[in-house]
Formats: C-alpha cells, sequence, structure tokens
C-alpha cells in the first residue's frame, strides 16, 4: 500500500504533467514538485522525522515516484518538443524553389580552357611544355625553318614587322628550334602560345594561339605521327572521331600532311560547316625537314622527327559552333559566361 | 587555278570522272574542288547563222535579222551594233533556257514579234561583255549544240597549288599527276612547228646581260601577222579560266601559259630598235610604261627587257605599252625566258605588281621546258593563220642546267614513313610523275625532272612516293622511346595557380588582343615614338598598331564592350604579356603580368544579397589571393602615384618588400576615355616578379591544445597614420602569446572626432603548454596597449576598458554589408574563450 501523501503528489504531478502545454509551463510543473522547495522534495527532506517503520517503505515510495515524474517530465517534453516544432515548421516554411546562396562564379576563357585540354593531352602522352618570346628574329622564325627570304613560301604567313629583322612570329615553331639548339635527341615537346598573322576577318584574327608538337628521336616514323594525332583526335573530340592524312606542303616538313578530323557535325555525310566535304581541316603537320635537323647539329641519318601545328581557335570554333573568331577577343561576359 | 575537265582530258587518258580526279588531286597534296558541273540551267541553245539584217521599223537602234539554224528560220530583233549578215551567232529559240532560269519566248519589240534572241556573253553567263552578241567561227556548224560547240557543260576543277609546286599550275602539270595517280596515259603537247622557209630569224639578236638574274631567252619571230579576234573555242578556253580574250597573238600566249605554265610574251617585233633584245638590269633613272599604263621605274636591281635603245619591259613581271602587240602588228617577237625566281619575287614586291608571270616565274619556271612552250604558242598562232612562223630560234643559254640525279633508299622510305610500297609500285610512281630512276642496290637512282624545283633530297622523293602511294596506307603507331620529364615549367604552374585563385574570386577571363590602339599610351605618359614602345612597321589598323605595355587597354576595352551592351557589373581579369622595347635591334622584353578591372556592384543582384559597389579593396583583396595561391607570403602596400591611376587612392603592391604592381582607382580622364560610367578598380602586377621570389617553406605547426582567449582593442589614431603602421607596431611588441592580430574594424566620424580614426583589431593570446589566466593575458594585453600609446601617440581602448572598442553608430565605416562576425562584442567585455582550432 502507498502512502498517501506520495500518491496525492504521484497523482496531482502526472497529471499537471499531461496538461503543460509548453516547455515553460513544464518546467514549473518540476520546480513545483521536483524543485528545491518542490512537492516532493520537500516529502523527502522530511523522510528523517518519520517514525522508524515508515520510513524505509514512505522513502522508497517516494523515491519511484520522484522516477516516475522524471521520466513522465522527460516524455511529455520531448512530446512537447516535437509539438513546438511542428507549431514552428507550420509559420516557418523555407521555399526551397528559391535559387541556393552562391558566390558569383568567375570563369576561364574558352581558348584558356581548350588550351588546357590540348596540352593535358600531349603532356599525358610524354610531352614536356616549352614556350617562347612572341617578338622573334627572322632567323628563328623563317630562316631556320627552311623558310628563305624571297621564297613565295613568306607569302602562305603574312608577317608583322617591328623593324629590321625583328618581327612578330607567325607561328610557334620558332620555340622548336630554340629548343632543339638547347637539347640533344631525345626531344618531345609541345609548344602553345600567341603567335600573330596580317590577316583579319571572321575567320582569321590577327593575334590568335597555337600549339605546336615536336618529336625527335631515333626510330621515329610518319606512322607514329599518325598515331599520335589519331590518340589526340580521340581525346579531343571523342572516341568515335577519325583522322585522315591529307599531303601538302610546309617549307619545314618533308614529308608534310594536312590533319583532316571526320566532320563531327554530320559524321561525314557532309554539311555546311565541313562543306559537304565530310572532313574538317583541323592542323598541318609532318616530318621535320632535314635540313632544319642538321642546322641543329643532328645527325639525319641517326634521328628523324615529326611535328604539328594547330589554331587553339580553330580547334575551338569547331567545337563550340563559334563562327566568328572575333568573338573570342571581345571579351562579352554573355559570350564568355556560356563556356 | 580553273582547270576545264575536258581540256585536262587532252593531255591525260583516263577514265575517272571530274569528281574522281578531284578528289584523287586532293588526297595526293593538290586540293581541288569542282567548281561548274557543266552549264547546266542552259538548254536549246543553237549556232545560227545570220542571214539577213534589216533596219527595224519603228526603232532605229534595233535591227530585225533574218535568222537560220539549217532547219529552221527566225525573225529576231537585235540591238546589238555587231550584229550584221553572213556571223554565226550564239542563238537562243523560244523555248531555250537562259541562266538564272530565264526562258525565252515570242515576244513583240516595238510592234515586231522577236522569236528568240541572239545572245551577248554576259547573257549566256559566260563573260563579262555585253557590248554585242558572241560571234562565232566559221567553223561553228549551224544548228549544232552550242553548248557543246563552246564546251559550256565541261567541268571546272579548282585546284589550290602549293608554293612547291609551280609546275602545277598548268594543265599538263595537273595532267601528269593525274597520269601518275590513276595509271592514265600522259600525252603530251603537240610542239611541232612548221617554219616558213621563205623567213629566217637572220638580223635578230638576243643578248643576255646578267645571266644570273636570267639563265636562259629564247625567242621566235612570226612575221606577216594579222592581229583579230580569237577564234570562238579559243576566246571561250580562255574566258572559263578567267582570262580575258585580247587578240589573236596575246590569246595564243595566255592559251599556252595555261596549258604548259611557261609565261610567254609577245612583243610588236617591228618597234624594237635594231632588231636587238637585250636582258639587262634597269639603268638608274630608266622607266617602262607598262601594258596596265603605269610608269614603273624599276631600278638597279631588277631586270628590264630591252632593245638596242630603251627598256620595254620588266622582265618576268610585265611587258611594255611602247612595244605591244596591237592592230596594226605585222611582226611578233615571242619571248620564252627563265628568270631567277627570287629576283621575280623582289622586283614585283618592290613594284607591287603580281601578275600570271611573275606568280610562276618566282615560283621557278622550267628552263628545259621553256623551248616547248614557245614552239606551241608558234605552231597554234600558224595554225589560226595568224602569221608565218620564222625559221630558227633565237636562244641564249649559257650556262645550260646540270642534271640532278639523287639516290632513293627504300631504308629511307621506311624508316622516315615507317611503311614502304614494294619495288615496283615505287619504280611506277616515280615514272609516272616524270622521275627517270634506275634501279640500284636497295632502291633507285632517280633524276629529276627541270620542271620540279622542288625535289632536291632524298626526303622530296620520299614524299613523292609516299603521296602518290596514298598517305591512308601509313599504318597508325605510337612513338617508342624513353621517359622523360614532362613537368610544366615553373611559370606556366604559377599562371594557373593564378587563373584559379582570380576564377575563384568571382572573376571571368579575358583574352585580348595584344596589338593596341598607340592612342591609349598617353594615358601612360608614353609617347607612341618612345623607345620603350614596340609598335608595327606594317599594321593592319592604325588602333592596333602596337604591341600593349600593360593589359590595361585591352582589360578597360572590354569592360567598354560590356557595359555598352547593357551589362553594368563587370569583373575580369588577363594573363599575358606585356612588351617593352630595348631599342631597335634587339627583341623586346616580354613580362607575364596579371591584370584585373573591376566596376559596377560587387555581387549580382540575388533574393539574398546586398547591393554594394565595388571598391579598390575588391581589387588589392584579388591580388592577395593570388599571391598567396603561390604561397608567395603577404601582401604589403605603400602609396603610389600613376598617370592614370587617381591621385591618393593608388598604392604599389609589395610581395617580400619587392614592389610588383600597382592597385587603384582608375583615373576619370582615363575612364571618361574608354566611355565608362562608373568608377573603375584595377591591378596590374607582374606573375614572373612575384613567381622569381621565394615560395612559402611549408612546415607544419602542431595544433594548440590549450584554449586561447581573444582581447579587442581599438586604436584611435590620425587619419595620417596608416593600418600597415599600426599593424607594425603591434608585432613589433611581440609579447609572449600573442597568436593572431586580425584588423576587423574601421571607423571614422563623431566618436573619435575629425581627422581621426579607430581601427579595432582581435588579438588572440594563447600558450602551448597550458591554459593561460586572465592575469596573464591581461599583462600580455596591456603590454600592447602601453608600447601602442608611446610609439603612435594614438589613444588605445582595450576591450575590456570602459566603452569598449565599439563606436557608435554614424561614423563611416570603412567597410560595407554586414558586420564581420568577429566584431560582435561578447558580453560586458567579457574575455572571449576560443576553442583552439585556429593556429596561425
Amino acid at each position: 500500500m502507498v502512502d498517501q501523501r506520495v500518491r496525492t503528489i504521484a497523482e496531482d504531478a502526472r497529471e499537471e504533467i499531461e496538461r503543460a502545454a509548453t516547455r515553460r509551463e513544464l518546467e514549473e510543473v518540476r520546480v513545483k514538485y521536483l524543485g528545491k522547495r518542490g512537492a516532493l522534495t520537500r516529502l523527502l527532506r522530511s523522510l528523517p522525522g518519520l517514525p522508524a517503520a515508515e520510513r524505509p517503505v514512505v522513502g522508497r515510495e517516494a523515491n519511484e515516484a520522484k522516477a516516475r515524474i522524471e521520466s513522465d517530465l522527460e516524455g511529455r517534453g520531448t512530446a512537447l518538443d516535437g509539438v513546438e516544432r511542428r507549431a514552428r515548421l507550420a509559420v516557418d516554411r523555407p521555399d526551397l524553389t528559391l535559387p541556393g546562396r552562391r558566390v558569383a562564379p568567375g570563369g576561364l576563357h574558352p581558348l584558356t580552357q581548350v588550351h588546357d585540354e590540348i596540352v593535358d593531352v600531349f603532356t599525358g602522352m610524354g610531352f614536356a611544355v616549352a614556350e617562347g618570346p612572341e617578338v622573334e628574329s627572322d632567323y628563328y622564325n623563317f630562316e631556320a625553318l627552311n623558310i628563305p627570304k624571297d621564297h613565295p613560301a613568306r607569302d602562305m604567313q603574312d608577317t608583322f614587322y617591328v623593324g629590321g629583322e625583328v618581327l612578330l612570329r607567325t607561328h610557334t615553331s620558332p620555340v622548336q628550334v630554340r629548343t632543339m639548339e638547347r637539347q640533344k635527341p631525345p626531344v618531345r615537346i609541345i609548344c602553345p602560345g600567341r603567335v600573330y598573322r596580317r590577316d583579319a576577318d571572321i575567320t582569321h584574327s590577327p593575334v590568335f594561339h597555337q600549339v605546336e608538337g615536336l618529336a625527335v628521336d631515333r626510330g621515329i616514323s610518319m606512322a607514329d605521327l599518325k598515331g599520335t594525332l589519331d590518340l589526340f583526335a580521340r581525346e579531343m573530340f571523342g572516341p568515335d572521331s577519325r583522322i585522315r592524312f591529307r599531303p601538302s606542303f610546309f617549307p619545314f616538313t618533308e614529308p608534310s600532311a594536312e590533319v583532316d578530323v571526320l566532320c563531327f557535325f554530320c559524321k561525314g555525310g557532309g554539311c555546311r560547316v565541313c562543306k559537304a566535304s565530310g572532313w574538317l581541316e583541323i592542323l598541318g603537320s609532318g616530318m621535320v625537314h632535314p635540313r632544319i635537323l642538321g642546322a641543329m647539329g643532328y645527325d639525319t641519318e641517326e634521328v628523324t622527327g615529326w611535328a604539328f601545328g594547330m589554331g587553339i581557335e580553330r580547334v575551338a570554333m569547331l567545337r563550340y559552333g563559334i563562327d566568328d573568331i572575333r568573338l573570342f577577343f571581345e571579351n562579352d561576359l554573355r559570350f564568355l559566361s556560356q563556356f | 587555278m580553273r582547270i576545264p575537265y575536258r581540256w585536262l582530258r587532252e593531255f591525260v587518258d583516263t577514265t575517272a570522272g571530274p569528281r574522281d580526279v578531284a578528289e584523287r588531286l586532293t588526297m595526293a597534296g593538290i586540293e581541288t574542288s569542282l567548281v561548274g558541273e557543266g552549264a547546266s540551267e542552259l538548254s536549246g541553245l543553237v549556232v545560227a547563222e545570220v542571214l539577213d539584217v534589216a533596219p527595224h521599223p519603228a526603232a532605229g537602234t534595233l535591227r530585225v535579222c533574218e535568222v537560220s539554224t539549217g532547219a529552221e528560220r527566225y525573225r529576231v530583233v537585235c540591238g546589238a551594233p555587231n550584229v550584221r549578215a553572213g556571223v554565226r551567232a550564239a542563238f537562243a529559240p523560244p523555248g531555250a533556257a537562259l541562266p538564272g532560269g530565264r526562258r525565252v519566248a515570242v515576244a513583240t519589240i516595238r510592234g515586231t514579234a522577236s522569236e528568240g534572241m541572239l545572245c551577248s556573253e554576259a547573257e549566256l553567263g559566260v563573260g563579262e561583255d555585253a557590248s554585242g552578241i558572241l560571234l562565232l567561227g566559221v567553223d561553228a556548224p549551224v544548228g549544232g549544240n552550242l553548248i557543246d560547240y563552246l564546251g559550256l557543260d565541261d567541268a571546272i576543277l579548282e585546284v589550290e597549288v602549293t608554293p612547291n609546286r609551280p609546275d602545277c599550275l598548268s594543265i599538263v602539270g595537273v595532267a601528269r599527276e593525274v597520269a601518275a595517280l590513276t595509271g592514265g596515259r600522259l600525252r603530251p603537247a603537240d610542239c611541232a612547228v612548221r617554219e616558213s622557209p621563205a623567213v629566217t630569224t637572220a638580223g635578230w639578236r638576243v643578248t643576255i646581260k646578267d645571266s644570273e638574274l636570267c639563265p636562259r631567252y629564247a625567242a621566235r619571230l612570226i612575221t606577216d601577222v594579222t592581229v583579230g579576234p580569237s577564234p570562238a573555242w579559243l576566246a571561250q578556253r580562255l574566258r572559263a579560266v578567267g582570262l580575258r580574250p585580247i587578240n589573236n597573238v596575246v590569246d595564243v600566249t595566255n592559251y599556252v601559259l595555261w596549258e604548259l605554265g611557261h609565261p610567254l610574251h609577245a612583243f610588236d617585233g617591228d618597234l624594237l630598235t635594231d632588231r636587238h633584245v637585250v636582258v639587262r638590269r634597269a639603268r638608274p633613272g630608266e622607266s617602262v610604261v607598262t601594258l596596265d599604263g603605269q610608269t614603273r621605274s624599276p631600278g638597279d636591281a631588277m631586270l628590264v627587257i630591252a632593245d638596242a635603245a630603251r627598256a620595254v619591259a620588266v622582265a618576268g613581271v610585265m611587258g611594255g605599252a611602247s612595244t605591244e602587240v596591237g592592230d596594226s602588228t605585222r611582226t611578233v617577237l615571242l619571248e620564252s625566258a627563265y628568270f631567277a625566281p627570287a629576283s621575280i619575287r623582289r622586283t614585283a614586291k618592290a613594284l607591287g605588281l603580281s601578275t600570271e608571270a611573275s606568280y610562276r616565274f618566282e615560283r621557278g619556271a622550267d628552263i628545259e621546258g621553256l623551248r616547248d612552250a614557245l614552239d606551241r604558242a608558234a605552231r597554234l598562232i600558224a595554225e589560226l593563220g595568224s602569221g608565218q612562223v620564222a625559221t630558227g630560234v633565237l636562244d641564249a643559254y649559257p650556262t645550260p642546267r646540270r642534271p640532278l640525279a639523287v639516290a632513293l633508299r627504300l631504308e629511307r622510305i621506311q624508316r622516315v614513313v615507317g611503311a614502304c610500297p614494294p619495288r615496283a609500285l615505287i619504280s611506277e610512281i616515280l615514272r609516272g610523275l616524270g622521275f627517270p630512276a634506275t634501279e640500284r642496290e636497295g632502291g633507285f637512282e632517280v633524276v629529276v625532272p627541270a620542271f620540279r624545283r622542288d625535289v632536291s633530297i632524298e626526303d622530296d622523293l620520299v614524299e613523292e612516293v609516299a603521296r602518290v602511294w596514298g598517305y591512308e596506307k601509313i599504318p597508325s603507331t605510337l612513338p617508342s622511346g624513353a621517359l622523360a620529364l614532362t613537368r610544366r615549367p615553373r611559370h606556366m604552374v604559377a599562371r594557373d595557380s593564378a587563373r584559379r585563385a582570380l576564377v575563384g574570386a568571382g572573376f571571368r577571363e579575358a583574352v585580348s588582343l595584344s596589338l593596341v590602339d598607340p592612342a591609349h599610351l598617353r594615358h601612360l605618359e608614353l609617347s607612341p615614338d618612345d623607345s620603350r614602345v614596340v609598335g608595327l612597321q606594317n599594321p593592319l589598323a592604325a588602333d592596333r598598331s602596337v604591341l600593349r605595355p600593360t593589359l590595361l587597354f585591352g582589360l578597360l576595352e572590354a569592360l567598354a564592350v560590356n557595359v555598352r551592351r547593357q551589362t553594368p557589373d563587370v569583373h575580369l581579369f588577363e594573363i599575358g604579356r606585356v612588351f617593352e622595347g630595348r631599342g631597335a635591334g634587339s627583341l623586346p622584353r616580354e613580362e607575364t603580368h596579371v591584370g584585373i578591372v573591376l566596376t559596377g556592384q560587387r555581387a549580382p543582384r540575388a533574393w539574398y544579397a546586398a547591393r554594394a559597389r565595388v571598391d579598390v579593396f575588391d581589387a588589392k583583396g584579388a591580388i592577395e589571393g593570388v599571391v598567396e595561391a603561390l604561397g608567395r607570403g603577404e601582401v604589403g602596400a605603400e602609396p603610389a602615384e600613376a598617370p592614370y591611376l587617381e591621385d591618393g587612392r593608388a598604392a604599389t603592391i609589395l610581395v617580400q618588400g619587392a614592389a610588383v604592381g600597382l592597385v587603384g582607382e582608375l583615373h576619370p580622364d582615363v575612364q571618361k576615355a574608354f566611355d565608362l560610367p562608373a568608377p573603375v578598380f584595377v591591378a596590374e602586377v607582374s606573375l614572373d616578379a612575384i613567381a622569381a621570389l621565394p615560395s612559402r617553406v611549408i612546415q607544419y605547426r602542431p595544433l594548440a591544445r590549450h584554449p586561447g582567449v581573444q582581447r579587442d582593442l581599438a586604436v584611435v589614431v590620425s587619419t595620417e597614420v596608416s593600418a600597415a603602421q599600426v599593424s607594425r607596431a603591434i608585432e613589433a611588441v611581440r609579447p609572449p602569446w600573442l597568436k593572431r592580430v586580425a584588423l576587423f574594424d574601421v571607423y571614422e566620424g563623431a566618436q573619435v572626432g575629425a581627422g581621426r580614426k579607430s581601427l579595432a583589431y582581435g588579438l588572440l593570446y594563447q600558450a602551448d603548454d597550458r591554459t593561460l589566466t586572465d592575469a596573464e593575458v591581461n599583462r600580455a594585453h596591456a603590454e600592447v596597449i602601453e608600447r601602442i600609446r608611446a610609439e603612435l601617440g594614438a589613444e588605445v581602448r582595450g576591450a575590456d576598458e570602459a566603452g569598449g572598442v565599439e563606436p557608435a553608430p554614424g561614423g563611416t565605416r570603412r567597410h560595407e554589408g554586414p558586420r564581420p562576425e568577429a566584431a560582435r562584442r561578447t558580453a560586458a567585455g567579457a574575455p572571449r574563450r576560443e576553442t583552439p582550432r585556429e593556429t596561425e
């Protein structure tokens, strides 16, 4: 049988806990019964004054009641938390369709992106990157590349002159020469950079960018050039892409080849972009002219080499379907932010 | 160069059609496209004979012609001045189709019915002449198909010839390629001349004074010449390839030029003084009036053709007006010569005159084949009945060309190409291309024909074999060989780090032309003539004529473009080279810079964002981010002046004490010059200079294990005192346990008084081995306060003192937007316990 006082406290407490509608009310209940001057606390404190026979029983019952009240308080508290949270959520509902909070994004120029991708493919194949001056001497830009003065091949690259023998490089090939002057074979480099030609229309900019490659070693052949560019085309334009080699002329290569990639718009069927040919001209290449290797002090019976060069703008234009090269240099944010 | 397919077929037997021929040529290195597959629009056109011409009853300029096509007769009204009875002409009877889908029908012209029309070149779409009807030769079959007769349905191959292949600037040259590629037989041009026994070249002389510039000069004499229009077939062939018919003599020289690729020239022989042709350099002051009516002064580096008295032509470039063949010409001297390519190129460039002749001579003509061209032309003139060919050839050839033989090893083909066709196939290819080859051990001995000036070494032959064999037969392999180090050079790594930092900071990368407008140089107080400016001798446009000495011009132009196009908030950067001249003859200095420009709002309009305009600290912060990304330490600044920056709002950027660039607010004058409406903030630093500084060595420091104590400090100083000075003063004290000093607020206003400002710092005290007591922190903090007071004469308030560091509202805070977290004070200025997560 339970002590009447304990029972009254326990029952009252349970009832009041049930009635508490907020955390604050619940706290008041706790203070009323379990606080320093709470009913149960006072009862427990009065135990020593009770008769010895009653004392253990009331004490146990009071402690049991205290445990129950505490557990009820906790249970009710948790329930109230849920209620309160739900009530709060009912009025405070974020609209998650609002755009997320962002730091305004910057971005790399499409030419940089394409440049980085090309450079990545070739560094992955074991090519080192080499750079050189944009303002060059006639010697490095032409003479050392088997393009003598008064040669019609000079018409292929309309040149800006600074004065005397100083000019703006028309290709990054001078970097190849400068590298070979310093380094004995094997040489395996790519030369990205800015180049200049005196030409301006919607597909030609007087300032544009190239990536050239050079490999000189024993046993390097045109077949390796083909394989390397095949791999490049698949990395750059997708696994289905195909290339073809077409004989051409460059003063610094012999034999020379123009490389076309299967038009990725029509897949060879013929369209406006490829002018119905099914192929897109993408780069020039060939075996380095023995006269150039010889001038570098290389033994042309020992080593052979190949080189290629492509325009970054051209690759970017084909890839993104851009029809006016000037867009690259206007830096209109509506253009830049598309890449 | 335009090559009519049928004309081509006269020189090569092949079953390949025009489309196939174009494809094969392209895949052998001669880019060829098909420009016309016949005049498919034309139909029903016939050769007609004009039987009778009568005046039109109602119109004085019109005539009524009786026209016969053999089977039928038509009455045709015609306004052409050259219509007369007896001529054969191009006729479109009713129902015939003309270019542009135009159908001919019976029409009534000024009251008279016209049954069809006699057509001009222009009406047929075969030429530009609209002055009269197209008259046909007496050989034209009346009633015959005009399209067949004129070859109007012939496909035209447009051939793009690379500079190394002048031999392909001719129908025969292309025919030779086609023969080699398709296995067809090459048919040489018929060059047999019937010389007239009655006349000889006796009394005529050719003298070469400069055999280096003119190694060979041959000529033939044609007498009893009757100059007149060329027959229709010849004129039509010239028109089809884009040449304008002139007269029977000049047309033949052009015809042979096209066929054999060798430029010829016809002089009026009777106008050559003393029947003497002298090939010599021009005399000082000498001039020639060329056929285009211009007076040319060649100068003594250039070669002229002269007679005994004067220069009569610019050798290899253009003939002279004084000896031009015209209606009254009775004697023609036909020239077929070889001139040194470089000399012709220099002359043509110097005179600004590029002709069909100079174009071929500068690429290299056929010194051996020039006689064939001469004979072929003489033969055609005789055939046309335009003159008699005198017996004998004047041919000055002092040092005949020595034949060139080159060894070709199969092993070399294999080595260069990576594959090698069978020996028999190589032999066939060489023969097809006109290279006599003899079998040798391991290969061939190959004789290079004179028309292939591009071939001189073994690899040239390797290319000939490979390209005719077909590049598609070359296998695809990957190079083998030793692995090499392929790390990107340090400056490229630095460039990429800088790019990433700026993109992360919300900047878009710009790429601008490095050729800029010299007018912008005034913003740098630089004259375009300054030796530091690198200018172009031959710019495309005046506003793109100097190499940029700064990235800012391009970036400001980009800002202007965007602002003009309704994008007012722009944050751009560019990384690229700038140029500084080092005097004539030397290459300029090239340095990679990082430039940034900002204008407008800091962040795009968004529901969560406060709107604030960018200021100079956005620019400076971006540069700090770059330097940090490069691991080159902290960025310092000291006041600077620059002509393009606003006074008092510019600073030199210091990294490790070295000046690496400038940051500031763009001067209003420059802002106006670039048409920018809002203030612009810029920074430009040398990436090369920053990258050259030693980079931070990363050494791990153990994380603090004991809580630190944060104390705030407000330093009230004169506005003349810089934040850097205060920071330096605090750091100079170096009290024990001071781990971090962070400036978190800058205030100017009533609270601190005019001419003064308050800088609020958060200081973190922390020991590595224990938790500091309040007494220890207080002692250290008091020392800092004492030293700053003494050193800067500053009024210093510690956070725990009355008044705290929080200035009253109403002043100017040097930052916008919500206050940083650090500025929030803890209750009652009590020291804030910090969890030890920051170790800086």
